[in-house]
């Protein structure tokens, strides 16, 4: 198994301790990473897609000519950036003379887009490929006795058509691979719910988004004894960290504390991997759990 | 009162033809319903967006700032039975009022075209070397030769040579 690591733009800015965790855990499953060289922003729905469709098109077909060009497909983690170099090739694919347009665009870079090259999902390739089995048996220490709830990322979820890999209305992929960590996984009434970080919404309506993230705490509060969100997008990751300490400002009682995780995170710690190299950056401390996972080896 | 005598009756084409067609439309909310910026103040309706787009509203349309606070998780594209397309809808307006009105705009899209990205990863070598990383990523960031070809490409699109004082590179 060989993959094209397509890091994004927030990743190896923001929370670089990810792209490290992932970078250190697949090659021990057997998941080759090469670096996709040159590759830009994906581009975000937000930027190019919101102003100039053929501008949008011509930068996820950058990217995806670069790891057709490496002659391998990208992975990825973070769900928008899937979600969008999954949706641009399906409209290259789907409409000839866009991507006729488009590869006049790309030719000026001295690049094509060929439709070879297509992206998957973190979870996809460690659920599909991988297997929980193979998890199970690469780590060192695990998640026995502790509880977990788990984050889907709704950019690979919908459209199921073209971006989906699992069960759009009853996903369970994450949660297996979690459970493959020992953890036991707590289902709650908002698990689908999206995270409400993503596209405009905590930017252009930022007291909403976090009312409406807020509820989602709150349900996992009620419902579940989760010591932690387990995710894998960067969005939900930086979001679900990020909104607790937006709520906790301005009273002492820090009601809302659950750690974040990526899943390739936890799977660091699972492997035996420095805390300080894959899991050093949050705003809510996570050296609790971190600590329960270190003193825990596996039986 | 709307006044439909001033209505664009092309505007659905305008808009809309390159993302399916809208006129299938019957206004049953779906995209609504499981809509996270639905429940914002004011609201992303996409049922209503699509109305005003039917109906030719153009003043209006183009006065609307909720096409913004789209979350992108794509749910309406699932869901809708008429497969309109609701999350093709939203950014296809999103382009109509960037093309009307270029503070519509996004400012992301002139970071992206200076370096790539959305995020000043030239900036965060501290960062990238206490997790033990390689300081600067092997992005475009890393080959400045590839970043002036990016850049070439970008400039032949109609929205960097329509807006090109807000792409000086």
């Amino acid at each position: 198994m060989k993959y094209g690591l397509f890091l994004g733009c927030n990743m190896p800015a923001i929370r670089p301790d990810v792209e490290r965790a992932i970078r250190l855990t697949m090659p021990k499953l057997g998941v080759e990473l090469i670096d996709l060289e040159g590759c830009a922003c994906c581009s975000a729905f937000g930027t190019f897609p919101s102003a100039d469709e053929i501008a949008g098109l011509a930068v996820n077909a950058w990217n995806l000519a670069i790891a057709e060009e490496s002659g391998v497909d990208p992975i990825v983690e973070c769900g928008s950036c899937y979600s969008s170099l999954r949706l641009g090739r399906d409209k290259l694919l789907q409409d000839e003379e866009k991507k006729k347009r488009v590869n006049e665009l790309l030719k000026i870079a001295g690049k094509e887009f060929k439709g070879t090259a297509q992206t998957h999902h973190m979870i996809d390739v460690l659920y599909n490929e991988v297997g929980t089995e193979k998890i199970s048996n690469a780590i060192t220490r695990n998640l026995n006795g502790i509880n977990a709830v788990v984050q889907y990322p709704c950019h690979t979820m919908f459209p199921s058509e073209i971006v989906g890999f699992d069960n759009p209305r009853r996903p369970q992929m994450l949660k297996e691979l979690v459970e493959a960590l020992g953890a036991k996984v707590q289902g709650f009434s908002r698990e689908p719910q999206c995270c409400g970080g993503a596209g405009g919404f905590s930017h252009g309506a930022h007291i909403d988004a976090v009312k409406f993230t807020q509820k989602k705490f709150d349900a996992i509060t009620e419902e579940t004894s989760a010591e932690l969100i387990v995710v894998s997008c960067i969005t939900c990751l930086m979001h679900l960290d990020g909104t607790q300490r937006d709520l906790n400002k301005g009273s002492d009682d820090h009601k809302y504390s659950l750690p974040v995780f990526d899943y390739n995170q936890v799977l660091a710690l699972c492997m035996g991997f420095d805390p300080k190299e894959v899991a050093s950056i949050s705003f809510i401390p996570r050296d609790k759990v971190i600590e329960k996972i270190l003193a825990n080896p596996r039986s | 009162m709307i006044d439909l005598a001033k209505a664009n009756k092309n505007l659905w084409k305008e808009i809309t033809e390159e993302s399916g067609d809208i006129r299938n439309c019957f206004n049953c909310g779906t995209c609504v319903s499981g809509c996270p910026a639905a429940e914002a103040d004011p609201p992303l309706l996409i049922r209503n967006l699509a109305r005003m787009v039917l109906l030719g509203l153009e003043d209006e349309l183009l006065e609307e700032g909720t096409p913004w606070i789209c979350v992108t998780c794509s749910q309406c594209e699932e869901m809708c039975p008429m497969k309109v397309h609701p999350f093709e809808v939203c950014l296809a307006i999103r382009r109509w009022q960037s093309q009307k009105d270029e503070t519509y705009i996004p400012p992301a899209v002139t970071e992206i075209f200076q370096r790539g990205h959305t995020q000043p990863l030239e900036k965060v070598q501290e960062l990238r070397k206490s997790v033990g990383l390689e300081e600067t990523p092997p992005t475009i960031v890393k080959f400045p030769e590839l970043l002036k070809k990016f850049q070439a490409m970008l400039r032949e699109t109609e929205l960097v040579k329509n807006n090109d004082f807000m792409f000086r590179g």
